[in-house]
């Protein structure tokens, strides 16, 4: 019986995972835009002096209420850190067959920035629903701002140097 | 009379496969897939090949002829399955040199867990099959088959973690191989644990499994690759406008 159950749960987690794999397919083919990220938005959402500030002026239950609903906001950031960075990859993917060395170099840069970046956000993910069932934990994403916007000067530099195709890029995450 | 017509029950699929299998191959053929994913061209070719010999010697074959070849064509198709996993691995990661190194790590350790996990389904599975070698050929398939799966999972997990782009081709010859191999695993288990008695409903499950992952696959294949295009970036008058929306909404 137990190996039906572990067989019947893979079964199921693939044939799901076919489908989000589907779905995923559809939505880059959809051609979504990018959408920009206001980094100091997301700064304030991670400041802790704030917290500790809110924290010692309200009441438990309220403070609980407060960060569920700061967590929720700062969950969506992350998500387009994450469908930004997915961008990102996919683009300095293609960037890196240039003829260019120094192109090349750059575009496997931003690639190596942007795979650790949307490995960050897995763990913000995490540690973000670890937050959001127990509101009294700290478990900032610390590090994916400042990796976010050295992604974004990287690019740049990427951007100078083949500015057709991810100068607009550079400007528009 | 029911037993004729049970083995035309069984026969009408497998006729079915054998005809969608031509047509694939026909595919791979003249689209020259065989330069671009030579492992699935084989796979296919070799599918079919020894599905025709399986389907005369099931009809005019003796019984252990047909045991014969049923299990050098499951065996074949199993090392090819797991060749095609690789060759899709190979297509996903290729733009992504520095991804690559991560994912054959993840991978290597996906396959020391799921040949544990194998190891562990051959060591807990009571038998329902009267005769041993039969019981022992099922059981390594359904472990076989655990790894395959899992592996398949893995890689649809990690390039959605990525975000990574899935081409056409690629995509439709892991979407098939997974359908396929996943209702197969099934099928399998449920043989291992009831059986002789679960032989129809399995031979029909996984021959219509078989019919729809050669569907997926034609499809897939036959429908034009679109170029891939970095997202629609939002133009630079069209974040004004929205800016000035905003600043319009917030001054009301």
């Amino acid at each position: 019986m137990t190996t039906i159950i572990v067989v019947i749960v893979l079964a199921l987690l693939a044939l799901a995972l076919f489908y989000v794999g589907f779905r995923s397919r559809r939505k880059q083919a959809a051609n979504r835009p990018v959408r920009p990220l206001d980094l100091t938005a997301f700064y304030t959402l991670l400041d802790r002096d704030d917290e500790a500030f809110l924290r010692e002026k309200l009441s438990r239950r309220q403070f609980f209420q407060l960060k569920r609903l700061r967590i929720k906001v700062t969950w969506k950031y992350v998500r387009r850190i994450a469908d930004n960075s997915a961008t990102v990859l996919r683009l300095a993917a293609l960037t890196r067959l240039d003829p260019d060395p120094n192109v090349a170099q750059a575009a496997a840069e931003v690639a190596d920035l942007a795979t650790h970046i949307r490995v960050q956000c897995l763990v913000a993910f995490a540690k973000l629903a670890a937050e959001f069932a127990f509101p009294s934990m700290q478990l900032t994403p610390a590090v994916l701002a400042p990796k976010y916007e050295s992604l974004r000067q990287n690019l740049s530099r990427l951007g100078s140097l083949h500015p057709q195709d991810v100068a607009p890029l550079a400007s528009a995450i | 009379m029911p037993t004729r017509m049970l083995r035309s029950f069984v026969a009408l699929p497998w006729l079915a496969a054998l005809v969608l299998q031509a047509i694939l191959v026909g595919v791979l053929l003249a689209k020259r897939m065989w330069r671009k994913f030579p492992l699935f061209a084989t796979y296919a070719g070799l599918n079919l090949a020894l599905g025709i010999g399986s389907y005369v010697i099931f009809r005019t074959g003796s019984p252990f002829a047909y045991f014969v070849a049923y299990w050098v064509k499951e065996a074949i198709g199993l090392s090819l399955g797991l060749a095609v996993v690789y060759e899709v691995f190979s297509h996903l990661f290729r733009p992504y040199p520095g991804l690559r190194k991560l994912a054959a790590l993840v991978f290597q350790g996906a396959v020391v867990l799921l040949v544990i996990l194998g190891c562990i389904v051959v060591y807990a599975q009571p038998l329902g099959e009267h005769t041993r070698i039969v019981a022992a050929f099922y059981i390594v398939e359904e472990a076989a088959r655990i790894l395959e799966v899992g592996l398949l999972l893995s890689l649809f997990l990690f390039a959605s973690a990525f975000g990574l782009h899935w081409r056409q081709y690629v995509f439709g010859i892991a979407v098939g191989l997974g359908i396929f191999v996943t209702v197969e695993l099934v099928a399998v288990t449920m043989r291992v644990q009831f059986g002789i008695t679960a032989n129809p409903v399995f031979n029909i499950v996984r021959t219509i499994s078989f019919n729809s992952s050669l569907i997926i696959w034609i499809s897939y294949l036959l429908a034009p690759e679109l170029a891939t295009s970095p997202s629609e970036l939002p133009k630079r008058a069209q974040l004004e406008q929205w800016n000035r929306a905003v600043m319009e909404l917030i001054y009301q």
